[in-house]
C-alpha cells in the first residue's frame, strides 16, 4: 500500500489567488493512498524543501506529488529534494496547477475543482511510478563550432586552447565573417583587419582545430556528449593539401568581372578566387556558375598554370562525419535589404526609398568596404554611380529596425554606434564634406559608447537631425532626402550625393533550416532561442548546444566575443566530466511480446533502436527482437505509440500510468 | 502654459482611439509622418506633434490650432508609419471632436467648405461645384475668388447651371436624422 | 473525363488562349460620382465611350448619391460610412462588380468596406443609420483595375487601332488610388506600375518622375487655393523636368488642380508648363480609335490639340 504525500504550493499568490489551496489539500488528503497532504506558501523555497524532506522521513512516504508550477520549472528541484530524503527521485511527480489552472482561469470555485482533479490524476499516476536508475553516458570531448566569424573563431580558439579538439565549419570559402569586412571598429577605431586577421591565422595554425571552410552542416544525430555530425564539404575544385596559395590561377583566369560579394559587389573578382587577400585558408575556390570551363568545357587555363597541380575540375562534394560532444552555433547575421520582398513575406522593403534602385543609396556594410583600406576603392569614399566623392552625405538610422510596419519591431542595437563611426570615417577622409544623420534615438549604452557618439557631433561636426525620413528620390545626380526635425517641428530637405542606410540585422538566410537539423528553437524572426534570457543566455534548451553572437540576437563585437568565451567555458564545464548522467526516461522493450517487426526502428528519430538476437543455451537463434540503446534514446515515446504488440514502454510514461490518470478523471 | 496632470485628459485620448480605431500610444515620435506630409508647412503643429500633444491629453492646444484642418487626408503618414498608427484616421477623429465642440479653431475657411459640402448632400444629394463655390465665396466674403476661372469653366461645360432632383433625397434625409438621433441617445460618438 | 482531356490539350497547344475567353462579356455597375456629372463631364463621357468601344457593359446605379467625399469623413466618419454603405447597397441591385471612376469615391467606398469589416461597433451603427443589413462582399473596382486586370493588357492591346507612339506621358497616381494599401489593394503602394502598364499596352511612352504620388492639395482648391497652387506646381515641375509631353490622371480632383489651375500656377511662378492633362479613358480611348468629340477632349482647359496633332494622333 502506497503512502503518498501531497504538497500544494501557493506560489505566493500566483496559485492561491484563484485556487483555494487549503481545500485542495483537504480534498486530496481523503483520496485512497494519500497518507499526508498539506499546503505551503513557497514549496520551492528552502523552508518548503525542508518541509518536504522532513515529511518524507517522518511520515515514511512512499511517493510524492507536488502540486505547483509546470514541471519544466521545478521538477528537477523537487526530485533532487526527494532524493536527498532517501527516495528514488522518479517517485516524485508534479501536478501543474499554475500554468494549467490558476493562471488561465478566473472563477475560484471552478479553478479549485479543476486543481483537485489535476492533483487526483497525478496521485493515481504516481502510484504506478517505478524506481528508475540513473543512466550514465560517456562524453566525446570534441566540439563542433558552426560559423567562422568573430563569434565562432573566438569560441573555437578558447575551447582549443583548453586542450579540446574543435571542428570549425564555415559556409564561405574563408573564415572571417562580417568582421573581416569592416574598416574600423567602435568605440576605439582600431582597424578591424588588424585585430581580426591574427585570430584567423591562429585558427589555421592551431593543432587542436580542424577547419572545414566552404562546408555546411548536412545532418546532426545524437545528443549531448555524443553527437554525430555529417558535414558537406562543397567541391572547391582546388585541392587544399596541394595548393600553395601562389595566386597564379587567379591572375590568369580570363573571367575577371564578377562582382565580389565580400566587397558588397563593388569590387570585381575572377571565376577562381579567394574572397579577400587575407583569406584563411588562402586556397582559391572555383565559382562554377561563372567559370568558362564549367559552362562550356573549354578554357582550363587555371589547371594548366597551377604548379602543384591542385586544380581539380572533377572534385565532388564530400560528406564527412565528425563525432563531437558539444556544438557551438555562431552563424551570425545578414543585413536587411530595402528591396521589394516576395508577396506574402512577413518582411517588407522600402518603396519610399526606391526599393534599392537608386544607385547611390547604399547600406552600412557597403560604406565599410568603401572606407576600408583594402576595399575596392582603396579606402576612398566614392559613390558607386559615377565614382565621384560625395560632398553631402546623409546617414539614416533604423532602416527596417523598430518598424513593425516593415515586419521587424526589434532594435538592431549596433547601428547608432556604427553610424557615429561612419560620420567620423567620412570626416577623416572627406575634409570638405558634410555628414547628416537622421535618427530617432541614439542608443549608446556601453563603456565609452556615449562619449563616442557625442564626439561624432562635437568634434567631427556631423549634423544629427532627430526625425525619420519619409522618402528618397533621385533628382538629377542628387538624392533628395525628405526628412523632418521633430525638435524644431519643421521639414528638412537635403540634396545628398550619397545616402547610407543603417539597415536592420537579421538572422542568416537558412537559419531556420539549420535550427531544424540541430533541433533547437527559434523565434519568429529566426533568431535562435536561448534557454533562459537572463540565467542561461548562451545555452539552448537542447542540451549540449550553445549560442554565440548575432544568430541569437543583434550584438556588437565586444558582446559577441564575451559570449563566445562564455559558451567556450560552458563547453569546458561539460568536458570536465568523463561521464554524463541523464534522465532514465527511455523506452524499454518487453522481449517476450516483441515479434521483431521493427516498426519502432522505422519511426525512431534518434536511431536508438537496434536488432538483438535471442538464442537458447545451445546458441540456436530463437528470434530477433528490438533493443533500445538507453544512451541514444530521446524519450519521445513514438515507438510506444507505434508498436502493434504493445511491447515497448517508455519509463515514466507507461500506458499503465497514462491510463491511471485518465481513469482518475 | 505648463502641462500638468490637471490638463492631461486621458478620456479624450480614449475617445480619439475609439473613433479612429487606431492606437495613439503606439507612436514613438519618429517624425516620419511630418517628414512626408505635403501640408506640414501650413500647420503650426506638424503631424507628429499633434500626436504628441494628443498622447499628453492636450486637446485644447490641438483643437485651437489650424493643423487638423490643414490635413489633406492624403494618407501618406498612415501608409509610411513604422508603427502602423493610422494618423489620417486620428485627424478625422480630431476634426469630428473639434466640430462637436463647435470649431474652436481659427481656421474657418476649411470648416465652412466642409459645412457647405455636407449641406449640399442633404439638400441636393449630389455636389454641384458651381453652387458650392458661389456660396462659399459669398459666405467667406471672398466675392472675387477664382472669378477668372468661372467663364472658362462655363464655356467648357464644366459648371452645370441646372440639375435634376435626386430621387433618394428622403432616404438621405433619413440617414442624417437617424445619425442625429443615435447621437442624442448616446448610441454613437 | 473527356472534357478534362480536351482542356489539357488546348492548354498544351496554346496556353495564352486558355486564359481568356475572348467572347466573355464583362459587365459592371457604374458609380460615376458627383464630379463626373459636373466639372469632369469629359471623364464620364470618355469612360462610357471607351467601354462601349471595348464591349464592356456599364450600367449606372440609378439615383446614386454623393459618397460624402473628403469633407464627410473629415468631420463625421459615421455619416461618411453610412452614405457609402447605402450607395453600395444600391449598387448590389445592378449586375456586375461596381466600377468607379473617381479616385476619391473609390477610396471612400473601399474604406467603408474595410472599416465595417473590421469594426463590429461601427458596422452596427451604420446598419442602424441606413436601416438595412450590410453586405460588404461586393467588389469595388477602379477603372484602372478593370482595364489592366479584368479586361487584361493583352486584350486591351488587341483593341488598339492607333498606338500612341511617341507620346511621353507622366502618369499621376495622386494619393487615394494606392493609399492606404490595405484598403485600396490596387498595386504596390510606393512603386505602382498599373497606369504605366495600361499606357504601354496602348503604345505610349511613360516617363519616370519623382512626384507621381505626391498630393496635389485635393479639395483645398475651394477653401485654400494657395495650398493647391504650391503643391500642384511641384508636381507639374517634376513632370516637365522628366520630359513628359502631358500628364495622365484617373481622378477628377487631381485633374481639376493640374488642368484648371495650371494657367494660374504658371502665372504665380512665372513658368510655362503647357502640359495637357488627360484622363486615362481619354488616352486609352484615343488609342482605341475614338474621336476627339467622343472623348470630350475639347473640355480640357490646357488645349491638347496642338500636342496630339504634332504627334499625329488626331
Amino acid at each position: 500500500m502506497s503512502r503518498i504525500g501531497v504538497f500544494v504550493c501557493h506560489c505566493g499568490e500566483n496559485i492561491s489567488r484563484t485556487v483555494d489551496v487549503e481545500r485542495v489539500a483537504a480534498q486530496v488528503g481523503k483520496m485512497p493512498g494519500v497518507a499526508f497532504a498539506t499546503d505551503y506558501k513557497y514549496m520551492c523555497s528552502d523552508p518548503g524543501q525542508t518541509l518536504l524532506k522532513k515529511t518524507i522521513q517522518e511520515q515514511k512516504l512512499s511517493h510524492v506529488v507536488v502540486a505547483a508550477c509546470s514541471p519544466r520549472m521545478h521538477e528537477k528541484t523537487f526530485r533532487k529534494a526527494v532524493e536527498a530524503a532517501g527516495l528514488n527521485p522518479y517517485l516524485c511527480e508534479m501536478a501543474n496547477i499554475r500554468e494549467h489552472c490558476s493562471w488561465v482561469h478566473e472563477d475560484k470555485q471552478e479553478a479549485t475543482a479543476k486543481a483537485i482533479e489535476i492533483v487526483g490524476m497525478l496521485v493515481e499516476r504516481v502510484k504506478k511510478n517505478r524506481v528508475l536508475p540513473t543512466i550514465t553516458v560517456p562524453v566525446t570531448k570534441r566540439s563542433l563550432v558552426i560559423g567562422g566569424g568573430i563569434a565562432g573563431i573566438q569560441a573555437a580558439l578558447d575551447i582549443a586552447d583548453a586542450g579540446h579538439h574543435v571542428v570549425l565549419v564555415e559556409r564561405d570559402p574563408s573564415i572571417g565573417g562580417h568582421m573581416a569586412q569592416l574598416s574600423e571598429t567602435f568605440p576605439t577605431l582600431d582597424c578591424s583587419q588588424c585585430i581580426m586577421t591574427p585570430k584567423m591565422v591562429d585558427v589555421a595554425n592551431h593543432p587542436n582545430i580542424t577547419l572545414y571552410s566552404y562546408s555546411e552542416i548536412e545532418q546532426v544525430d545524437g545528443y549531448i556528449g555524443n553527437f554525430q555530425v555529417t558535414i558537406r564539404r562543397k567541391a572547391r575544385s582546388v585541392d587544399e593539401d596541394k595548393c600553395t596559395g601562389c595566386g597564379v590561377c587567379m591572375e590568369k583566369c580570363p573571367v575577371k568581372k564578377i562582382p565580389n560579394k565580400f566587397d558588397c559587389n563593388l569590387g570585381m573578382r575572377p571565376a577562381i578566387y579567394v574572397p579577400f587577400p587575407q583569406a584563411v585558408p588562402n586556397t582559391p575556390v572555383i565559382d562554377r556558375d561563372n567559370c568558362i570551363k564549367f559552362k562550356t568545357g573549354k578554357c582550363g587555363l587555371c589547371q594548366k598554370v597551377c604548379g602543384p597541380g591542385a586544380v581539380d575540375y572533377e572534385q565532388e562534394d564530400r560528406l564527412v562525419v565528425e563525432p563531437v560532444g558539444a556544438i557551438v552555433v555562431a552563424t551570425g547575421f545578414d543585413l536587411y535589404t530595402i528591396d521589394e520582398k516576395p508577396k506574402g513575406s512577413m518582411i517588407k522593403g522600402y518603396g519610399e526609398f526606391g526599393h534599392g534602385k537608386i544607385p547611390d543609396v547604399i547600406d552600412g556594410m557597403t560604406f565599410e568596404r568603401l572606407a576600408s583600406a583594402s576595399g575596392p576603392t582603396g579606402g576612398k569614399i566614392l559613390r558607386p554611380s559615377d565614382g565621384k566623392e560625395p560632398k553631402q552625405i546623409v546617414f539614416i538610422q533604423c532602416i527596417g529596425s523598430r518598424a513593425r510596419e516593415k515586419g521587424i519591431s526589434y532594435c538592431s542595437k549596433v547601428c547608432c554606434m556604427y553610424t557615429a563611426k561612419h560620420t567620423m570615417l567620412y570626416h577623416h577622409k572627406v575634409h570638405d564634406g558634410q555628414a547628416y544623420v537622421f535618427f530617432m534615438d541614439a542608443r549608446t549604452p556601453g563603456k565609452a559608447y556615449d562619449e563616442f557618439w557625442r564626439r561624432s557631433i562635437e568634434e567631427e561636426e556631423a549634423v544629427y537631425i532627430r526625425g525619420m525620413v519619409s522618402r528618397l528620390y533621385q533628382k538629377g545626380d542628387k538624392i533628395v532626402v525628405m526628412g523632418s526635425d521633430i525638435a524644431v517641428g519643421v521639414q528638412v530637405e537635403i540634396e545628398a550625393d550619397m545616402v547610407v542606410l543603417a539597415t536592420a540585422i537579421q538572422p542568416r538566410t537558412g537559419a531556420d533550416s539549420l535550427a531544424q537539423k540541430l533541433g533547437i528553437s527559434y523565434d519568429k524572426y529566426n533568431f535562435y532561442s536561448e534557454a533562459h534570457a537572463k540565467l542561461r543566455p548562451v545555452e539552448c534548451a537542447t542540451a549540449g548546444i550553445y549560442l554565440v553572437g548575432a544568430c541569437q540576437g543583434p550584438k556588437d563585437i565586444p558582446d559577441t566575443v564575451s559570449q563566445a568565451s562564455a559558451a567556450a567555458a560552458k563547453v569546458m564545464t561539460l568536458f570536465a566530466k568523463d561521464k554524463l548522467e541523464r534522465e532514465p526516461i527511455v523506452a524499454r522493450v518487453k522481449e517476450a511480446g516483441c515479434v521483431g517487426c521493427f516498426a519502432c526502428k522505422k519511426v525512431c528519430a534518434y536511431g536508438a533502436v537496434e536488432e538483438k538476437e535471442i538464442r537458447d543455451r545451445q546458441g540456436n537463434l530463437i528470434k530477433v527482437v528490438a533493443y533500445v540503446n538507453p544512451g541514444v534514446c530521446g524519450g519521445c515515446g513514438t515507438c510506444q505509440a507505434t508498436c502493434p504488440s504493445k511491447s515497448v514502454e517508455l519509463d515514466g510514461y507507461t500506458d499503465e500510468q497514462i491510463v491511471a490518470m485518465i481513469e482518475a478523471l | 502654459m505648463i502641462i500638468s496632470q490637471s490638463t492631461m485628459d486621458v478620456d479624450f485620448v480614449r475617445k480619439v482611439e475609439a473613433l479612429s480605431g487606431t492606437s495613439v500610444r503606439r507612436c514613438f515620435q519618429c517624425g516620419k509622418c511630418s517628414a512626408g506630409c505635403p501640408m506640414a508647412t501650413f500647420m503650426e503643429h506638424p503631424p507628429n506633434r499633434v500626436v504628441r500633444l494628443l498622447q499628453l491629453g492636450q486637446w485644447q492646444r490641438i483643437l485651437a490650432g489650424r493643423s487638423i484642418w490643414y490635413c489633406a487626408s492624403c494618407e501618406t503618414c498612415s501608409t509610411r508609419c513604422p508603427n502602423k498608427v493610422h494618423l489620417a484616421s486620428i485627424m478625422d477623429a480630431l476634426r469630428k471632436l473639434s466640430w462637436d465642440a463647435e470649431g474652436p479653431s481659427k481656421e474657418s475657411y476649411v470648416q465652412l467648405a466642409n459645412k457647405l459640402f455636407l449641406q449640399n448632400i442633404r439638400t441636393y444629394g449630389r455636389q454641384y461645384e458651381m453652387r458650392l463655390a458661389a456660396v462659399f465665396n459669398v459666405k467667406s466674403g471672398q466675392f472675387l475668388k477664382d472669378l477668372m476661372l468661372g467663364p472658362k469653366l462655363i464655356s467648357k461645360g464644366k459648371l452645370k447651371m441646372f440639375h435634376s432632383k435626386n430621387k433618394n433625397l428622403p432616404e438621405i434625409e433619413k440617414i442624417f436624422t437617424r445619425i442625429e438621433e443615435m447621437r442624442k441617445k448616446g448610441e454613437a460618438l | 473525363m473527356k472534357s478534362t482531356n480536351s482542356m489539357n490539350s488546348t492548354n498544351a497547344m496554346n496556353p495564352k488562349k486558355a486564359i481568356y475567353n475572348m467572347n466573355e462579356t464583362l459587365k459592371y455597375s457604374y458609380y460615376p460620382g458627383c464630379s463626373l456629372h459636373a466639372s469632369a463631364g469629359e471623364y464620364d463621357l470618355s469612360t462610357r465611350e471607351l467601354f462601349k468601344q471595348l464591349s464592356i457593359g456599364l450600367t449606372e446605379v440609378p439615383d446614386w448619391f454623393c459618397c460624402g467625399a473628403t469633407p464627410a469623413h473629415n468631420v463625421d466618419e459615421l455619416l461618411s460610412l453610412s452614405l457609402c454603405a447605402k450607395n453600395l447597397e444600391m449598387a448590389e441591385q445592378v449586375e456586375g462588380d461596381l466600377a468607379v471612376a473617381c479616385a476619391a469615391c473609390f477610396s471612400r467606398l473601399k474604406t467603408t468596406q474595410h472599416v465595417l469589416a473590421e469594426s463590429d461597433v461601427k458596422r452596427k451603427q451604420v446598419e442602424k443609420a441606413i436601416d438595412a443589413p450590410l453586405k460588404l462582399d461586393g467588389k469595388v473596382k477602379h477603372l484602372l483595375e478593370i482595364l489592366a486586370r479584368d479586361l487584361g493588357l493583352e486584350r486591351l492591346a488587341a483593341s488598339v487601332k492607333k498606338p500612341l507612339s511617341g507620346l511621353k506621358v507622366a502618369c499621376y497616381y495622386g494619393c487615394l488610388l494606392t493609399r492606404p494599401p490595405d484598403v485600396t489593394n490596387l498595386d504596390c503602394v510606393e512603386a505602382p506600375t498599373i497606369m504605366e502598364d495600361v499606357l504601354k499596352a496602348v503604345g505610349a511612352e511613360t516617363v519616370a518622375w519623382s512626384h507621381r504620388m505626391e498630393c496635389c492639395g485635393a479639395n483645398f482648391t475651394l477653401s485654400r487655393p494657395g495650398v493647391v497652387i504650391q503643391l500642384t506646381n511641384a508636381i507639374l515641375e517634376s513632370a516637365k523636368e522628366a520630359g513628359a509631353d502631358c500628364v495622365m490622371v484617373a481622378c477628377p480632383l487631381c485633374h481639376g488642380n493640374l488642368d484648371i489651375r495650371q494657367k494660374e500656377i504658371e502665372g504665380v511662378y512665372s513658368v510655362n508648363y503647357g502640359l495637357p492633362v488627360f484622363y486615362i479613358t481619354q488616352l486609352v480611348g484615343l488609342a482605341c480609335g475614338l474621336t476627339a468629340d467622343k472623348l470630350g477632349l475639347g473640355a480640357l482647359i490646357v488645349n491638347p490639340m496642338p500636342l496630339l496633332k504634332e504627334k499625329q494622333l488626331l
